[in-house]
């Protein structure tokens, strides 16, 4: 609680040394706009439906991203303990690719894949695999050997000790591991969407942002920017952290 | 709690400084200029001044020319706003959604009118009409010339000019003509020669829309514009830029062969193609256009308001077009 106000009283004293900069009149209204013409315009794209249409446009676009993502990487991971070949070729394939910005494979994926969402969804597999599946694998590693002996005992199949043994006791690293993919993903959408523009009739947040550049509509930007900055926020401090109080708190596995 | 009053007090003291700078930034010497353009035939007489040193010539020896060119007009735009850029080329739409966000600036002069046409290789589409919400349209940027011409057709012949503001995708001219010929999810592109001529070669590619038919007139495809700041305090250099920029244009229409040899070169093809692409473009310093695209672009919402009197948009002396 005391953090949040402390966020609270320096997310006004931006504001206020924002509001005092505007009135001093250094920087023409294009560059620097008042926070109040920024807050009207950020009412007035909810208020029409565009900012709503195009915050629906790119979570659908990044969840879908993020499904297929976690779902090969989780696939990936279990091959990977299943055949220690398999493990080796997927460490070579993440050391590979893991560096490699999104952004960077943009040019061969416009040839490949064309500009549609499909484009801005393999980006964004792209984001997710490959610090996911890192660390699932380090916390597959990370399981005690106790509890693969325990299952080994009872006579768990393959399956049945991934999904009750390998998984379970590895979920710190899987959820930190959502958290790099979800940020990674999140900056790549915004990033792809820019260049991609309004991929299948209705464009994104970064396509907004885009459209705001070009009709020198500053004070949209900067409403657009506050958008992006909130739904990180939210993401990240209030969807993760009561995903870790439900279950890492819960049961006890918070490091 | 002292100790974190004056953290906070430096901090403020911090930004204050960092902000006050960055609005100091203006430049200080008189005797320099700098000049943005874009990739196109459209540029042609800023080449041929370029190539000919005619501005140098013309200069004393200190002079300082900064030819610079950006891949879109909003970096250009963006250029001149913090006075980087004194001379900016464009196209009239983009200039007046300036205009109208308070930047200080003025149309010098005309510089060409050019056909300009929309694209596709799709067999069954042949006018506006047969274009579907899934076709997509590649062109620069939204509020560019081609998305105000493509909109006033939309209104002309669909009845509805935002018709395909959402099937939009920017793309510079090459990428533009590059996603087209690999026939993807581009469905049609809106340019400008020389991809403009080059894509019509290719087999099976035809031309929807024409500027000239979406406009009904002639009009100016790039105009150059001025900051109020270059214009006021360097006048010398300001007049002499404009009247080198007008013998260029002169060069062009009276040595039509000489000039397509040596752009031949800069835009890598051979000079008779070039000469043949410069026969359809008319090189003028007359503006023309400027009350139309003005007026359609209040009545549909791309500007809020534009200008009263025409001065308040073109320096002193400009030729325009009623």
């Amino acid at each position: 609680m005391k953090n949040n106000i402390r966020s609270f009283f320096w997310v006004t004293m931006i504001f206020a040394l924002w509001q005092i900069v505007y009135l001093t009149k250094t920087f023409p209204e294009v560059l620097f706009p008042s926070p109040t013409s920024v807050i009207t315009s950020l009412l007035d794209a909810i208020l029409d439906g565009s900012m709503i249409q195009a915050i629906g446009y790119s979570l659908w676009v990044i969840f879908m991203g993020l499904f297929i993502g976690v779902f090969l990487a989780v696939s990936f991971s279990f091959l990977s303990i299943r055949w220690e070949v398999f493990e080796s070729f997927i460490r070579t394939c993440i050391s590979i690719a893991h560096p490699l910005p999104g952004i960077a494979l943009l040019p061969l994926i416009i040839l490949w894949i064309g500009t549609d969402s499909k484009a801005i969804i393999f980006i964004i597999v792209h984001s997710v695999l490959w610090p996911l599946a890192l660390n699932l694998l380090t916390g597959f590693q990370a399981v005690p050997e106790i509890y693969i002996q325990v299952g080994r005992n009872i006579g768990l199949s393959r399956l049945k000790m991934m999904l009750h043994i390998y998984l379970p006791a590895s979920l710190p690293f899987f959820i930190s591991g959502l958290k790099i993919s979800w940020a990674r993903a999140w900056r790549a959408l915004v990033s792809a969407e820019m260049i991609f523009g309004a991929a299948g009739g209705i464009g994104g947040i970064g396509w907004l942002i885009y459209k705001n550049r070009v009709f020198m509509d500053t004070a949209g930007l900067f409403a657009s920017i506050i958008v992006i900055i909130s739904i990180g926020i939210m993401v990240e401090n209030l969807l993760f952290a009561f995903i870790e109080k439900k279950t890492l708190k819960k049961w006890g596995m918070h490091s | 709690m002292r100790c974190r009053i004056k953290y906070i007090v430096f901090l403020i003291i911090c930004l204050f400084v960092i902000f006050f700078n960055i609005g100091c930034t203006e430049k200080q010497e008189i005797n320099d200029i700098s000049i943005a353009e874009q990739y196109g035939l459209a540029y042609a007489p800023i080449q041929v001044m370029k190539e000919r040193q005619m501005l140098e010539k013309k200069l004393p020896e200190d002079t300082i020319i900064n030819w610079v060119k950006l891949v879109n007009t909003a970096a250009i735009r963006e250029s001149m706003i913090v006075g980087d850029v004194d001379v900016g080329f464009m196209a009239i739409p983009p200039f007046l959604i300036g205009w109208e966000k308070g930047m200080e600036w003025k149309i010098s002069t005309g510089l060409t009118c050019s056909p300009i046409g929309l694209i596709t290789y799709k067999e069954d589409i042949k006018t506006l009409h047969d274009l579907s919400p899934q076709d997509r349209i590649a062109l620069p940027q939204p509020g560019s010339i081609q998305h105000i011409l493509l909109s006033m057709a939309a209104e002309k012949m669909l009845g509805d000019a935002q018709r395909f503001d959402n099937q939009l995708i920017s793309m510079s001219h090459p990428d533009g003509m590059q996603a087209l010929i690999v026939k993807q999810d581009v469905s049609a592109h809106f340019t400008a020669p020389p991809y403009l001529n080059q894509e019509l070669k290719i087999e099976g590619m035809h031309q929807i829309l024409s500027g000239k038919e979406a406009m009904g007139k002639d009009f100016s495809f790039i105009v150059g514009a001025s900051t109020l700041r270059f214009h006021d305090n360097n006048k010398e250099l300001y007049d002499i830029f404009f009247t080198t920029l007008n013998e260029a244009i002169t060069f062009i229409n009276v040595h039509p062969q000489e000039a397509a040899t040596l752009l031949s070169e800069i835009y890598d093809m051979s000079p008779e193609e070039t000469l043949d692409y410069l026969k359809d473009m008319e090189y003028t310093t007359t503006v023309k256009g400027i009350f139309e695209f003005s007026d359609f672009m209040v009545q549909n919402g791309y500007l809020e308001h534009s200008f009263g009197h025409v001065d308040e948009v073109l320096f002193k002396g400009v030729a325009y077009e009623k």
